[in-house]
């Protein structure tokens, strides 16, 4: 047992107003998977909980305006049964498969996931590759905020105590872009948190070259990021192996510029370049 | 600081709870604790094992992960809403059939994710059960009993939907 108190806001403007008044005291609590875990493990601070999970504002799929609105609510099962998302964020889908295990998925959001910060978030480099900003709403107004400005380190949200993710913004997949995956490894096909994951989507034009290309790479480095230098090694090049491999080769190289040489570095190098070129593999074709 | 008591109403194995508890506790210990209902196991503690699956509004959730106060105005079913003593629901009779219990430990976790999955889709292809289950940890039967039982199980529950619309 915790002691905290349960709030349930009815709709968003109560939320708020909780908020503005208890913020530094408060966590929010959607599916509650990585809450409970916080507090089981002593490092929930707050006094209250704050249930957001079922505020209608928050649970929208939609593309308007040429941008995708997920709201922060949606769990990963309903982004997983998505035609929507299955369309215009594929990559995001597919990371929803093997996510933790049907139980959490059923309760489990997409807010959540990306406020949590985890650098193995499963949710991350899809949502990096569509350009995704979190719409932020605090008693004082909104703002947007890039998934990259959002953690500023493992498990640090630099997300204030009085703001509340209401939904995210994505650049729907181009039509004309056919390919897009993501690919992890983890322990154990479900119940496994990522080693390493990664999300891609590129466009080819009538000569197989690169027309179109995004990457992000998760679970490697502190927090999941875009790596442009990899997207730019392929932008304009006719993909074979022996490229995808360069570029593997470059990728763990950069990765381990930011890590540093750890002893799993033994093991990742060679397993984030054998990822990178299973995951590319269909372009060459 | 003074914390409230929070009132909690559910449905709960088919009838309505309301009560005042604790905003703290875990779904788990409500349903092992305070309502004294043992077949809901604690493995884990962390949603990594399955044990103390429970069905939320159909939905198979583990309830370790989720805090009590959560459940206000769900429908909520445990294994001990499952079957009866005197009849058991085809899928726990399924289970004995096809000697897909050793300690049992996991059992009940098991039976309601595949009572969600018979549920959402009576007829699993064995691909399908095994993702439905994957949630779910043995360490007894190596799972080849239990997905030939839930297997078997959809087609009793076809049977006996079959029988009673007759």
């Amino acid at each position: 047992m915790f002691d905290v108190d349960y709030i349930r806001p009815q709709d968003l403007e109560e939320a708020l107003d909780f908020l503005s008044e208890h913020g530094p005291d408060t966590t929010i609590l959607a599916g509650g998977t990585d809450v409970m875990i916080d507090a089981r493990s002593g490092v929930l601070q707050g006094k209250y909980l704050l249930d957001v999970s079922r505020l209608s504002a928050m649970h929208d799929i939609e593309v308007r305006e040429n941008e995708l609105a997920i709201g922060a609510a949606v769990t990963i099962n309903e982004l997983n049964a998505s035609e929507t998302i299955g369309r215009y964020a594929p990559a995001l889908q597919k990371a929803t498969h093997r996510f933790a295990s049907r139980q959490v998925r059923n309760i489990a959001t997409i807010g959540g996931n990306v406020a949590h910060c985890s650098p193995c978030g499963d949710t991350i480099p899809p949502l990096l590759i569509h350009d995704a900003a979190a719409v932020v709403v605090t008693p004082r107004g909104r703002r947007v905020v890039t998934i990259e400005e959002i953690a500023g380190g493992p498990y640090h949200c630099t997300l204030k105590p009085d703001e509340l993710i209401t939904h995210f913004i994505l650049k729907p997949k181009p039509d004309d872009v056919e390919f897009s995956d993501f690919q992890k490894i983890g322990r154990r096909k479900e119940l496994a948190i990522s080693r390493m994951s990664m999300a891609a989507m590129a466009g080819q034009a009538g000569d197989k070259s690169i027309s179109f290309i995004r990457f992000a790479l998760g679970s490697c480095t502190p927090t999941p990021s875009r790596f442009r230098e990899i997207e730019e090694m392929l932008l304009g090049r006719k993909p074979d192996e022996m490229l995808l491999w360069n570029a593997g080769r470059l990728l763990s190289k950069r990765m381990l510029d930011i890590t540093g040489r750890r002893l799993s570095a033994v093991y990742k190098e060679p397993a984030i370049q054998g990822l990178f070129v299973r995951m590319m593999y269909p372009l060459t074709r | 600081m003074k914390k409230s008591r929070y009132h909690l109403r559910f449905a709960l194995n088919g009838e309505e709870k309301s009560l005042d508890i604790e905003p703290g506790i875990s779904a788990l210990e409500l349903i092992r604790d305070i309502l004294d209902l043992k077949g809901t196991k604690e493995g884990c503690g962390m949603g990594e094992c399955g044990a103390c699956t429970i069905i939320v509004d159909g939905k198979a959730i583990n309830a370790c992960l989720m805090f009590a106060a959560q459940l206000d105005g769900r429908t909520v079913l445990t294994v001990e809403g499952l079957g009866r003593d005197e009849e058991l629901h085809p899928i726990q009779q399924s289970f004995i059939e096809h000697h897909a219990v050793q300690c049992g430990f996991c059992t009940p976790g098991f039976l309601m994710s595949a009572h969600a999955l018979l549920e959402e889709n009576p007829k699993p292809e064995r691909n399908e059960i095994v993702k439905a289950i994957s949630g779910n940890l043995c360490r007894c039967t190596g799972y080849q009993n239990i997905i030939t039982g839930i297997e078997d199980a959809a087609e009793r529950c076809c049977r006996s939907q079959k029988i009673s619309k007759k």
